[in-house]
């Protein structure tokens, strides 16, 4: 349409000035990265490898900095078969729901067991490598070291050790701004974790190959949880309109002992604004009395998206951007988590980032959230649940029955 | 609007003491300039200063520093001029479809002319959000997807019926002596309309053209659906950029929002007695 | 009517400017009838009349995007299913509360700011503007703006009360204070609109009936409610319509301020017709559930047309 062409004419004329030139022959591959994960030091990384490659030229399109916005546009543009990008970042929970609808061409011939397990298995669906991991996250444990070291008490390892440190601190620091302990209460991805990591902890699964497998008690369990510690003051009152970066600003601040939170609050925490730098230590998130430690996986994967007109420069590229070079690369500069196990221990990583060395472990024991198709219900299901029970809407019995009959339709 | 001044109501004289005026105009500019005002003072405070307890109302160390960011973090002029492209546009269309339309409803005797106005008036209740669907594939069969046009002409449709029903109440106020003069003088009706009709309603047409270019400047639900493409967002979809994966950087956002209600508030403090005129004579009227 | 109008026009028709074919293209009533509303026609087949056909028809079918499944056809399955859907209850009703609350509670402020606004103020732009700019704030921004208007730790709102002794609500953690605060933001953001209508109309209303009434002894009270909102009727009730529409339509501001939380107990029928087309690209049953919709909004809008038809 006249419309289009002319509006992109002048967007680039008068606004953008988009690198202009650069229109001769030259495979042009469109990457799409959250504006989030430092679009500017993957930059760095795709120069070297035009550098390389001098036939391919990449550009970045960035935007939909959270998980669901992101999902939002990639809807947009992959229901409309549109080819203008050629590879996307995707949020780990996602090559499930791609691989069905078609919107991604699969790897042949890559070897997933140099990934972590758990990165293997997230990425492929029915035997298909559907993407290739860009970079590993978990959530961790934050707490503040100076806090437990004045009243001698070690990093709790159930959460009922946490719930009677957070006490003792508490009582004796007599500080009303202190929380116990500060997670996602709000109606956000990452309120899933907050649900799925003390049900998994019991042993539980929530979906096994594709069926629900839902165990009532657990659920229960994990929803009062966190329920009992609204309630006996461990967690403030509105956790309910947390959200994860409200917990890495209370951590920061000084206002909380424990905090549930992904890797990137490390770096931020130990920064020049941080009131509780060099106070930090991590462990794994708790487990339950007589579980077993688990903790949520999260991460970001490369794929190639199945409407693109240049298929091979685009799964060379996205093997190069998940390669051990970029994951070392991205881990020194980026402080991202490598999905290389090796990369864990490798010299120049830690001496950039120490606390890589106690992740692995970390890393190792996490779970993967639901594996299916129709993962954007299951998540809007569990977490405006796990939403409604922190905000005292629901007790955790009507939030587990919500749940069970919720996903049971879902999951047929 | 100026005739309020000599029109009374029993409130008026009820409440004629000036003390009293005071308050009431005080309690009047507060309820409609209050929350503009104080997203202001958060676009002029630092994030330090925003979570201090208790809350600071006139910002303490005033900054541009979160503009300045606004403007760097995301392209918010891009999306500013995607928003007035798409909002002048689809001005211009609504006023050219809408005059015709609204001449042949004010002046030719139709036989159906009520059933058409009650179909306008119908159309005009019409949720939009409902054809969210449906709109979306004909945009995707048709290719336009991320373009402007996807949201030019949802926009026109949306502001169609308000300022037609607006236009035929003006195009009656005009005397048809003058349009017979000019056909007399050897115009045709088109030819009439467009040289006698259209400059004496000058003022609805242009009433009109204000409420089609705010409605389209108000959008949030399609541009969102049809267009995410960075290049062609508009300002109320940017503005959501600003939230981040894990943050919600309230200052930046407030500068945003700044920027964005500055147009139209230009617009409505030039033209306001036009505007207040178009509302509530045209407007409304069946 | 003035001459010059008449005489200026006249004269650029009189030269030679008029191209031949304008002269020669001088068509029936009917057919400029037609050529005239073409336009109008085409754009609302293309975006409306279309659009609704394709819906009803989509409604029939479980299309969903992330099965990878082609369409088929059910029937009424997905009416069914709605009907079992707790969700569906409940962002109905939701919106019907938003509706049966923030109506009439624009229609009383949008009165109250209209009597005000009608006092004879020396300046009358400021009074005007203070009208204008909430309706012409974009709903998007409205929201964003009362969210943070509401927050619990750093909101103005809490700030306020709290001056006045009240302790901090933390309103969007319960249900109920977070519909309050959404009906709230609702009623600012249109009562100004309603005010904008009623002043109008107050405006109309001669002074010689109130001096009549002075005369008959009735107080100021009577007077309001036997001259002032009997003829202020008419335009309330258009007002009203309208606003009713709009209401059960509501999106953006619950988008902004709540997505829906706590749990889905603010979330709008038109939230979940989104969420279900652009989230879970469940095109059949969000089909089906803006089919509800639709009907909804037909059945104020053929009241409407109702009393249109029975004033004249």
């Amino acid at each position: 349409m006249n419309f289009k062409t002319s509006a992109a004419l002048l967007v680039a004329a008068s606004i953008l000035s988009i690198s202009a030139g650069a229109a001769y022959a030259q495979t042009e591959l469109k990457v799409y990265i959250s504006s989030q994960h430092q679009p500017d030091l993957w930059r760095q990384a795709l120069d070297k490898y035009e550098a390389s490659n001098p036939d391919v030229k990449v550009v970045i399109e960035t935007g939909g900095n959270t998980s669901e916005a992101q999902a939002q546009y990639l809807n947009t543009v992959m229901t409309a078969k549109d080819s203008s990008l050629d590879v996307l970042i995707l949020d780990i929970v996602r090559p499930a729901q791609f691989a069905a609808a078609g919107w991604t061409s699969p790897f042949t011939e890559v070897d997933m067991s140099a990934y972590l397990p758990a990165y293997a298995d997230a990425n492929t669906v029915d035997g298909k490598v559907i993407a290739l991991p860009a970079f590993a996250d978990a959530q961790f444990l934050y707490y503040r070291t100076d806090l437990l070291e004045k009243y001698n008490i070690s990093p709790p390892s159930t959460w009922e050790d946490l719930r009677q440190a957070a006490s003792v601190i508490k009582e004796q620091e007599n500080n009303p701004d202190l929380q116990g302990v500060s997670f996602v209460g709000k109606a956000i991805e990452g309120a899933n974790c907050t649900f799925l990591v003390p049900y998994w902890s019991q042993g539980q699964e929530l979906v096994t190959d594709g069926k629900l497998t839902f165990d009532h008690d657990a659920a229960v369990n994990a929803l009062s949880l966190w329920k009992g510690m609204i309630d006996d003051g461990t967690a403030k009152a509105n956790i309910a309109e947390v959200a994860t970066d409200d917990v890495r600003k209370d951590f920061q601040a000084g206002n909380a002992i424990f905090a549930v939170n992904w890797s990137y609050a490390w770096a931020q925490a130990q920064g020049p604004e941080s009131a509780v730098a060099g106070k930090v230590g991590v462990v794994p998130v708790p487990r339950m009395e007589g579980g077993e430690p688990t903790t949520c996986l999260g991460g970001w994967e490369w794929s190639v998206s199945a409407y693109s007109t240049h298929q091979e420069e685009a799964h060379d590229l996205v093997k190069y951007l998940a390669s051990p070079e970029v994951s070392k690369f991205m881990a020194i500069n980026g402080a991202l988590l490598p999905t290389y196990g090796d990369l864990y221990t490798d010299p120049e990583v830690t001496a950039a980032a120490p606390w890589f060395a106690n992740a692995k472990a970390v890393v190792e024991t996490a779970k993967p959230r639901p594996v299916t198709p129709r993962y954007n219900e299951v998540s809007e299901v569990i977490r405006t649940t796990v939403n409604a029970v922190m905000a005292g809407v629901s007790t955790p019995e009507e939030g587990a029955d919500l749940i069970e009959s919720r996903l049971s339709r879902i999951l047929r | 609007m100026r005739s309020s001044a000599i029109s009374a109501s029993p409130v008026d004289s009820l409440l004629s003491g000036t003390p009293l005026r005071l308050i009431v105009g005080l309690i009047l500019l507060t309820n409609g300039f209050f929350p503009a005002l104080w997203i202001l003072f958060t676009s002029l405070k630092l994030e330090p200063e925003l979570t201090q307890q208790p809350i600071t109302w006139l910002p303490s160390d005033p900054t541009i520093q979160n503009y300045v960011q606004a403007f760097s973090d995301q392209p918010l002029g891009l999306f500013l001029f995607n928003s007035f492209a798409v909002a002048l546009l689809s001005t211009a269309l609504t006023l050219l479809v809408s005059v015709l339309a609204a001449y042949a409803l004010a002046r030719l005797n139709l036989r159906y002319r009520g059933l058409i106005l009650s179909l306008i008036i119908a159309v005009s209740t019409f949720p939009l959000v409902t054809l969210l669907v449906p709109l979306f594939e004909i945009m995707r069969a048709l290719n336009l997807l991320n373009s402007w046009t996807a949201l030019v002409l949802p926009y026109t449709v949306l502001s169609l019926p308000i300022c037609t029903l607006m236009l035929v109440s003006f195009f009656e106020g005009i005397p048809r002596d003058l349009e017979n003069a000019a056909m007399i003088d050897g115009c045709t009706r088109i030819g009439a309309l467009f040289k006698v009709v259209v400059p004496l309603a000058a003022p609805g047409v242009f009433t009109a053209g204000i409420l089609a270019f705010v409605n389209a400047w108000d959008e949030f639900l399609l541009a969102l659906s049809f267009n995410s493409s960075p290049n062609l967002r508009t300002l109320p979809v940017g503005i959501q950029l600003y939230q981040g994966e894990f943050t919600f950087p309230w200052p930046v956002i407030s500068a945003a929002l700044v920027v964005g209600i500055v147009p139209v508030a230009i617009l409505i403090v030039i033209f306001q007695e036009r505007v207040v005129s178009g509302l509530t004579s045209g407007g409304i009227k069946g | 009517m003035t001459m010059t109008g008449s005489t200026k026009s006249s004269r650029t028709i009189d030269g030679n400017v008029t191209p031949w074919w304008v002269r020669y293209f001088d068509p029936s009533d009917r057919a400029l009838a037609v050529l005239l509303l073409a336009p109008a026609a085409v754009l609302l087949a293309m975006i409306i009349v279309y659009p609704v056909c394709r819906l009803i028809y989509t409604s029939f079918f479980n299309l969903s995007l992330t099965s990878g499944l082609p369409a088929e056809f059910v029937g009424f399955e997905n009416f069914q299913f709605m009907l079992e859907d707790p969700v569906f209850w409940q962002t109905t009703g939701n919106t019907v509360l938003i509706t049966f609350v923030t109506v009439p509670g624009a229609l009383v402020v949008g009165l109250a700011l209209a009597l005000m606004a009608n006092l004879p103020f020396r300046r009358q732009w400021p009074v005007r503007l203070s009208l204008l700019i909430p309706w012409a704030l974009p709903l998007s921004f409205a929201g964003l703006i009362f969210a943070w208007f509401f927050h619990s730790e750093y909101g103005v709102v809490n700030d306020v009360l709290g001056r006045f002794g009240v302790e901090p609500i933390i309103w969007f953690n319960s249900p109920q204070w977070a519909m309050a605060a959404i009906c709230l933001t609702i009623i600012w953001k249109t009562s100004s609109f309603m005010a904008l209508i009623i002043l109008a109309g107050l405006q109309t209303i001669p002074r010689s009936l109130y001096e009549a009434a002075d005369v008959d002894g009735a107080g100021r009270i009577r007077q309001f409610f036997e001259i002032t909102l009997p003829l202020l009727k008419p335009s309330i009730v258009v007002a009203l319509i309208f606003r009713t529409i709009t209401a059960l339509q509501t999106f953006d501001i619950p988008y902004m301020m709540t997505n829906g939380g706590p749990g889905t107990s603010t979330a709008t029928l038109a939230m979940y017709i989104h969420q279900n087309t652009v989230s879970f690209l469940d095109l059949g049953y969000g089909s089906a559930l803006a089919v509800v919709m639709f009907a909804l909004s037909m059945c104020v809008t053929a009241v409407y047309l109702r009393m249109i038809r029975t004033k004249g």
